[in-house]
């Protein structure tokens, strides 16, 4: 029973903060059509500046500036680069490459600033841990929980109730007609691209804080364990990167809380289970759980 | 139309056959170059690559921009220190010792490349690191007789003539550390310990170790495979807790050590842990586990702490915090003199003999019956199938000390690793 409800914790707090992470994905793939595969290294960003500013600003201040910071430059990254190589569907595959050499660029150099350091970023929770009937849960992972649905309505009311969300599905639906109807694409996507990388920057701190001892260089890649969730969910549905997170996160726990009863699959199959997942859901649903109707798939 | 574009195409071609040309030519004369260089010395010496009248020319394929940089550029500076240090004392067989650094940021074609760059010009590598980078490594550093140093320690690089794993490898390490619970009766027959381990040679090894001892001393192994990007073993501590650990071993890195300390500590699962020594760094002392650390962490390791009061070791760290103030003294530190130091008296020794050629040092090296620097237990490097050291020390952690552990037990070989290694042929 301890086991469970410690597997439902971990996972759960897994597949909140990979949320984070998903759904910038799903509004970057949304507003412009690329696969952000700069995800880890804005991550990776907005964890760095956290750890290196919260001496002096406090881990709020910090974190704020972190939040800001890392924003700007996935918006600047977006206007000044992607959107130069153009904004038609088959620009959009070029630019997706593109993010690749970005994210190869910016890890180097973040690596190198790291080091082989495991950087603190002095969050409030500390390892302090709360009792919860039968299991003990770690603060960090129930204020995970908390900023990342908080965080996660939020955005789903930016894209509900203010202009900025109704011109993306508007540019999502029919970017032509959108710009036709004075959908200004550029600057929509832009924001995209911010918001993308403010919901990276929080999630680095849930990632570094404790269980794990901090973040580290390789801190970044864990961002890719976001896009099985990102697919599963149809890509281009917030709701779907949603479930699909909070599903690829309970997977995950449970299958390395389990590990010694799955002897069958072999050892270490907690790595490959996120992936397995995602194949078994694309064979019977090949869209994806929430895709649209037509929508593209990946 | 036609004609032109054929033309341009012969043009073409024939520039690219001259282009070609050139660089063959260019290699067959720098190929020729190298040779030249192993001429013998005035002193009657006999010499080979990398070895000229006045410099002896040694190797390091090291990692300074990637995971392992912080202990590659501990085992790099210390190197340094040691070279500049018997330069000023006269040199080795009247030559400078100089050492070619080559990074290659745990990239094994970046290492393939650099050890290519640099193979034919040195005597001996007294660094590798990386254990893919050496098994990737092993069959030209066989055929090359390259005494090679590697930072790894897996069994399964012992039986090469031209390899040295120094110390202990991390078999005899798990089984030292089964050794230690049952001796100071943290765990008694019948008990089950947990054993969480990288994939890879390193876990591998390891877990081989661990099973071996946990069989002989009637106790079970439970064991949880990880990878190197998993910091956050939560989900392995609650499978720990459920199988009811009464210890837990990890062979991993210093972040898993810190985060496995940490959640069990938080999740009241108190057992002792014992750590193979590459998952120790004294950077954990700085992280929010350091209170569990100190509590529940123990090391074992082929060397002593840094922190020990063997005179050696003492007059090291002082020399090398003179030298390299502000830089951290860890583990590498002592690893990277130690074995820049063995590999000095090779050298010494080949010279003695009359030749510097890379076969010569080779078997200077193995007749090396018991090689002792002063930073550690006397290693044995004539039998090229057996690891050099069976002696283990057990440390701890400790935030103030040097390097962040002290010693706790002083160097003894565990009952059973002579079994052990007899079972193993």
């Amino acid at each position: 029973m301890t086991t469970l409800v410690d597997n439902l914790f971990n996972g759960l707090a897994l597949g909140a903060v990979y949320a984070l992470i998903a759904l910038g994905f799903v509004t970057i793939f949304k507003a412009s059509g690329v696969l952000s595969f700069t995800h880890g290294s804005l991550l990776l960003l907005g964890g760095y500046l956290t750890a290196i500013l919260h001496d002096d600003l406090g881990f709020a201040g910090a974190l704020a500036l972190a939040v800001l910071a890392t924003a700007a430059v996935a918006g600047l990254l977006d206007r000044y680069v992607l959107q130069r190589i153009g904004t038609d569907p088959h620009a959009a595959h070029v630019a997706t490459i593109a993010t690749i050499g970005v994210d190869i660029v910016l890890v180097t150099d973040l690596s190198r600033r790291i080091g082989g350091d495991l950087l603190g970023l002095g969050d409030p929770w500390g390892d302090a841990v709360t009792d919860m009937g039968p299991a003990t849960v770690a603060d960090s992972r129930i204020a995970a929980i908390i900023v990342s649905a908080v965080a996660i309505a939020g955005a789903f009311a930016l894209f509900r109730f203010t202009p900025w969300g109704l011109s993306l599905r508007a540019a999502a639906e029919d970017s032509e007609a959108a710009a036709l109807m004075g959908v200004r694409l550029t600057r929509v996507r832009m924001l995209a691209w911010c918001l993308a990388g403010a919901l990276a920057a929080l999630a680095a701190v849930f990632l570094a804080a404790f269980p794990a001892p901090g973040l580290e260089r390789t801190t970044g890649q864990i961002a890719l364990k976001a896009f099985p969730a990102a697919i599963l969910g149809g890509m281009a549905s917030p709701v779907g990167a949603l479930v699909g997170s909070l599903l690829i996160g309970l997977t995950e726990a449970f299958v390395a809380g389990y590990q010694s009863d799955l002897h069958v699959l072999g050892e270490g199959f907690g790595d490959v289970a996120p992936y397995a997942v995602m194949v078994l859901v694309l064979l019977v649903r090949p869209a994806g759980l929430f895709a649209a109707r037509g929508a593209a798939r990946v | 139309m036609n004609v032109t574009h054929h033309r341009t195409r012969t043009t073409r071609v024939a520039l690219a056959a001259a282009v070609a040309a050139v660089l063959l030519t260019g290699t067959a004369c720098s190929s020729k170059a190298e040779e030249d260089k192993g001429g013998g010395g005035a002193d009657g010496v006999e010499a080979g690559p990398g070895v000229s009248a006045e410099t002896i020319r040694l190797g390091a394929l090291t990692d300074l921009t990637g995971p392992y940089a912080t202990l590659g550029k501990s085992i790099v500076q210390a190197q340094q220190m040691w070279a500049d240090e018997t330069n000023a004392a006269g040199g080795i067989c009247d030559r400078e010792v100089e050492i070619v650094v080559k990074d290659h940021g745990y990239d094994v074609q970046k290492a393939v490349t650099a050890y290519a760059d640099i193979s034919s010009d040195v005597v001996a590598l007294p660094q590798v690191i990386g254990s893919p980078v050496v098994s990737a490594l092993l069959d030209d550093i066989q055929r090359d007789d390259l005494l090679t140093f590697p930072q790894a320690w897996a069994a399964s690089l012992l039986g090469k003539d031209a390899v040295q794993v120094l110390g202990t490898t991390y078999d005899l390490d798990m089984i030292a550390a089964v050794d230690f619970l049952t001796r100071t009766e943290k765990v008694a027959k019948g008990d089950t310990i947990g054993h969480v381990y990288f994939e890879g040679d390193y876990g591998a090894n390891a877990l081989e170790g661990s099973e071996w001892a946990a069989q002989k001393a009637g106790l079970k192994v439970a064991g949880q495979k990880i990878k190197a990007t998993d910091t956050d073993l939560s989900a392995q501590v609650s499978a720990l807790r459920k199988a009811g650990v009464k210890a837990v071993l990890i062979s991993a890195g210093p972040a898993q050590t810190a985060s496995l300390a940490g959640v069990a500590a938080s999740r009241g699962l108190t057992v002792p842990i014992v750590s193979s020594a590459p998952g120790y760094a004294p950077q954990l002392m700085k992280t929010p586990a350091a209170k569990a650390l100190e509590a529940m962490v123990h090391v074992v390791s082929a060397a002593p702490a840094v922190s020990s009061d063997l005179p050696g070791v003492r007059k090291m760290v002082a020399a090398y915090g003179k030298k390299y103030p502000g830089s951290p003294v860890d583990s590498g530190v002592l690893s990277g003199y130690n074995a820049a130091q063995l590999l000095g008296a090779d050298l010494k020794k080949a010279c003695e003999g009359g030749s510097l050629t890379r076969e010569a040092v080779v078997k200077a090296h193995r007749s090396q019956e018991n090689a002792d620097t002063g930073l550690g237990t006397p290693q044995n490097f004539t039998d090229v199938s057996q690891p050099a050291s069976r002696s283990t020390y057990v440390l701890k952690p400790d935030a103030k000390a040097v390097g962040g552990v002290i010693t706790l037990e002083e160097a003894h070989e565990a009952p059973g690793i002579e079994e052990y290694l007899a079972a193993k042929g």
